[in-house]
């Protein structure tokens, strides 16, 4: 038995696991459910030894069990199977799943490639993937590559097998073949543990069930003693207050952007969609689903292939970043701000005087204006209630929220008409999670922004758009016309995009 | 204005360079007679202005993130169409001056279009063109000099001002230009942010590419600026300048404090990189060290820069952590 207790982890601004105990039992397929960044991916990390926790300790088999690292872990018998695939595109198949076992002639270091293949070939089998062992991996497809990922943990003969959503890359009938692997090991006292997004995967093959929010644990569970339905309100946590924000009414008259047919080979599926001015379009759906994609084949971030953007109804090209910053004035707040949204080892100055430096700069010798830069941060700083010492701190100081904050500053000070939130709290604190939100909610409802708002968390896409886009697979595959604010209809709502969720 | 305070000296790495350079100073003074004279001083002064110019050449790829092998090349060949321009031609020597610079610029401009445009590593690309540009320089003078250089072309290189060498009164004046253009110009700043994280400049509307090649065509401009000071300073102008540059430049910019992943370029670091390096030059030959040694403790050198910028850029990441 694999006990965990009391684990905590925080990483700077946000608390990832908050004092997290749960105990996992032999032969048992254990689900891990909750929303995006509720926690289950850092609770696998820190069974699978990536991270170490910062306080509580894990047991297995009544002894301590501490783990420095992944190779730790893998000797202790512990694998995972990540969610970002962590395969070797220009090796084999045979090598990838042997790679830390390879076999030798008996006592020199020359590899016995013939026995190295025959081995693979079986744990292909066990898999039931039919390729040869020599293929090069980087010829597979996603859902192949996958199936690899399970074989190497098959592979590695683990106590304890790690599973971060296995299934999403792959169809139905091969995760059926997964479930039926995962059944055999079961009966072998194997524990697993298994992340995923799909409900029905849950009361197919799981026995028990513990939901994690933000950070949290809710509840675990048997699985025959909950129904989907219960579930889905602790994982999204139904009691919180959805706050009366009643957006205005949309003028319809006034398009100010639509998007026509962008085709984008594996990113976007033919999607058309309008934004109206004043108006927050929620786009809904799973990390992978396609919006970010999206987004970015807007922004001019990447290339699509064919399609129409269309400003105030004109047809527009928009070459890059700062083409559409500069020319059209839209904005993009990334969902990934350490590494895209900020300048970590700037100043908050450089960071919010960043997109206004042209419109600040002297006509000949194209100076900023110094003077202008730091009365306009300030300014930010004090419209967002950005907490810092000063304009000089260093953005990497600052905790999730304020970096957030800043992140967004950068794009209000700019003045964009249309503002492209993507996943806008995803690890920040509740204080400025309800300050995000009132924020997205002023720009369009009393500033008249448009805004396009892109988040896996449904409370908050509920509470703040108007309209509601679904996507699946890189496609829109449903809409939900008009977001009422009422208490029932919020359940009808949700329930409405439970159906594409699970 | 931020408030100048004593204090952001320590702080900043530049204290320690500025500390080391005195120590230096000291122990060559106290062990060679010759180091602290009157000429040998004045000798110094003008070789750290070129110094300072080549190292700067680097330092202004570095800055972006990138590295440019090919600054000796440049130089090179702005040196001989300089000295082409004037002996040969008989072109007067401001529009040979900005021919060679144009020269400068144009390699500056190859370098980083293939760069950006085709996404090569400017290590491969500028390795490859510093071998173009050398050979085309090779090609074109066969190995000679052109020595008919008029007296009045090596005011700037030879001559003093008060008893300072001109050339480092020159030195001073561009780096306070450059001071002020990565404090207050749009495109200094976006050099900056690009080199400190290329991907959230992008994600802030910089158009990275174009930075990317600002950042070569500067260099190549400083490089085709120091091969032109060159002739100057020396009278001729030879197809060899540039040979030993890609070291003297890595050093002076590393040891001035650009980091090498980029994101960091001070006036003041680079200066004092540019002292250390001419001192330790200059120590060497001074305290009669074994010249064919030299190659190996600039090497050293350079390790041990890169170690501190290293052990820096480590302690920091410590120190906001914990």
């Amino acid at each position: 038995m694999l006990t965990i207790s009391n684990i905590s982890k925080s990483f700077p601004g946000v608390r990832a696991l908050d004092d997290v105990s749960v105990d996992f039992k032999n032969g048992e397929i254990h689900a891990l459910l909750g929303e995006n960044g509720a926690g289950k991916s850092t609770l696998m990390k820190i069974i699978g030894g990536v991270y170490k926790p910062d306080t509580g300790k894990m047991f297995f088999d009544e002894k301590e069990l501490v783990l420095n690292s992944y190779i730790d872990a893998l000797s202790k018998e512990i694998s995972m199977v990540n969610q970002e695939l962590q395969v070797l595109p220009s090796f084999s198949v045979a090598e990838n799943i042997m790679l830390d076992k390879m076999i030798t002639f008996r006592k020199t270091p020359i590899l016995n490639w013939k026995e190295i293949n025959l081995v693979a070939k079986k744990y292909l089998d066990m898999v039931d993937l039919d390729v040869p062992p020599t293929k090069l991996i980087g010829e597979l497809s996603v859902a192949q590559k996958q199936m690899i990922e399970i074989a190497k943990s098959l592979a590695s003969k683990s106590k304890i097998l790690l599973l971060d959503e296995p299934t999403s890359a792959i169809s139905e009938t091969e995760a059926e073949k997964l479930f039926d692997i995962l059944r055999d090991l079961k009966k072998k006292g194997i524990i697993i543990l298994f992340v995923t997004h799909k409900l029905e995967e849950v009361f197919k093959i799981c026995d028990k069930v513990t939901v994690l929010r933000d950070g949290r644990k809710i509840d675990t569970k048997m699985i025959n003693e909950v129904e989907k339905q219960d579930l889905v309100k602790m994982m999204i946590g139904r009691e919180e207050k959805i706050e009366s924000f009643r957006n205005k009414n949309i003028d319809k008259s006034i398009l100010t952007m639509e998007v026509k047919n962008i085709v984008k080979y594996k990113k976007c599926e033919d999607v058309s969609f309008k934004l109206y001015k004043g108006e927050v379009l929620g786009f809904y759906g799973l990390v992978g689903s396609g919006r970010t994609e999206l987004a970015r084949l807007i922004i001019g971030e990447d290339k699509k292939q064919s399609g129409d953007v269309l400003i105030n109804g004109k047809k527009i090209k928009i070459r890059s970043i700062a083409d559409g910053l500069y020319k059209y004035r839209i904005g993009y707040v990334t969902e990934n701000r350490k590494e895209e949204g900020l300048l970590l080892n700037s100043t908050i100055l450089n960071n919010i005087g960043i997109t206004i430096w042209p419109k600040i700069a002297g006509r000949i010798f194209r100076f900023i204006n110094g003077q202008k830069e730091r009365k306009h941060a300030k300014k930010m700083v004090q419209q967002l209630d950005i907490k810092a010492t000063s304009i000089n701190q260093l953005v990497q100081k600052l905790s999730g929220g304020n970096q957030q904050k800043v992140s967004i500053a950068k794009w209000l000070g700019a003045d964009c008409d249309i503002i492209i939130f993507d996943e806008p709290t995803i690890g920040v604190d509740i204080g400025a999670k309800e300050y995000i939100h009132k924020l997205i909610f002023d720009l369009a409802n009393v500033q008249g922004k448009s805004i396009i708002l892109i988040s896996s968390d449904m409370p908050e896409i509920i509470k703040l758009a108007n309209r509601i886009y679904v996507f699946r697979d890189k496609k829109i595959i449903g809409e939900i016309e008009e977001v009422n604010k009422d208490e029932d209809s919020y359940n009808i709502v949700s329930k409405e995009l439970g159906n594409y969720y699970t | 204005m931020k408030k100048f305070h004593l204090r952001d000296i320590f702080a900043s790495g530049n204290f320690g360079l500025f500390v080391a350079a005195l120590v230096l100073f000291a122990v060559l003074s106290i062990f060679s007679d010759s180091f602290l004279t009157s000429y040998n001083m004045y000798t110094i002064g003008r070789t750290l202005s070129l110094y300072a110019f080549i190292g700067l050449s680097q330092a202004l790829v570095l800055v972006v993130g990138d590295m440019n092998l090919s600054v000796g090349a440049i130089g090179g060949l702005a040196t001989i169409t300089a000295g082409y321009l004037i002996d040969i031609r008989h072109i007067p020597g401001w529009l040979a001056v900005a021919v060679a610079l144009l020269v400068g610029i144009a390699c500056g401009v190859f370098n980083g279009l293939i760069i950006t445009k085709f996404g090569i590593n400017a290590f491969i690309v500028t390795l490859a063109t510093s071998f173009i540009f050398t050979g085309i320089n090779y090609g074109f003078t066969q190995g000679f000099s052109f020595v008919n250089i008029p007296e009045s072309f090596t005011l700037l290189g030879k001559g003093q001002i008060f008893g300072i060498p001109s050339l480092f009164i020159f030195l001073i004046f561009c780096l306070i230009i450059l001071f002020l253009f990565f404090r207050f110009s749009i495109a200094g700043r976006r050099l900056l942010a690009v080199g400190e994280n290329s991907e959230a400049a992008k994600f802030s509307g910089v158009n990275v590419d174009k930075i990317k090649l600002l950042s070569h065509i500067l260099s190549g401009f400083i490089a085709g600026l120091a091969g032109v000071l060159y002739i100057s300073r020396m009278g001729t102008s030879s197809p060899v300048t540039g040979q030993d540059w890609l070291i003297i430049s890595f050093a002076v910019a590393i040891i001035g404090g650009t980091g090498l992943s980029g994101g960091s370029l001070t006036a003041f670091g680079l200066l004092i990189g540019a002292i250390i390096m001419v001192m330790i030059k200059n120590g060497l030959v001074m305290l009669q060290t074994n010249v064919y040694w030299e190659q190996s403790f600039l090497g050293l050198l350079i390790l041990v820069a890169v170690g501190i910028d290293r052990i820096r850029t480590v302690y920091n990441q410590k120190r906001l952590l914990s």
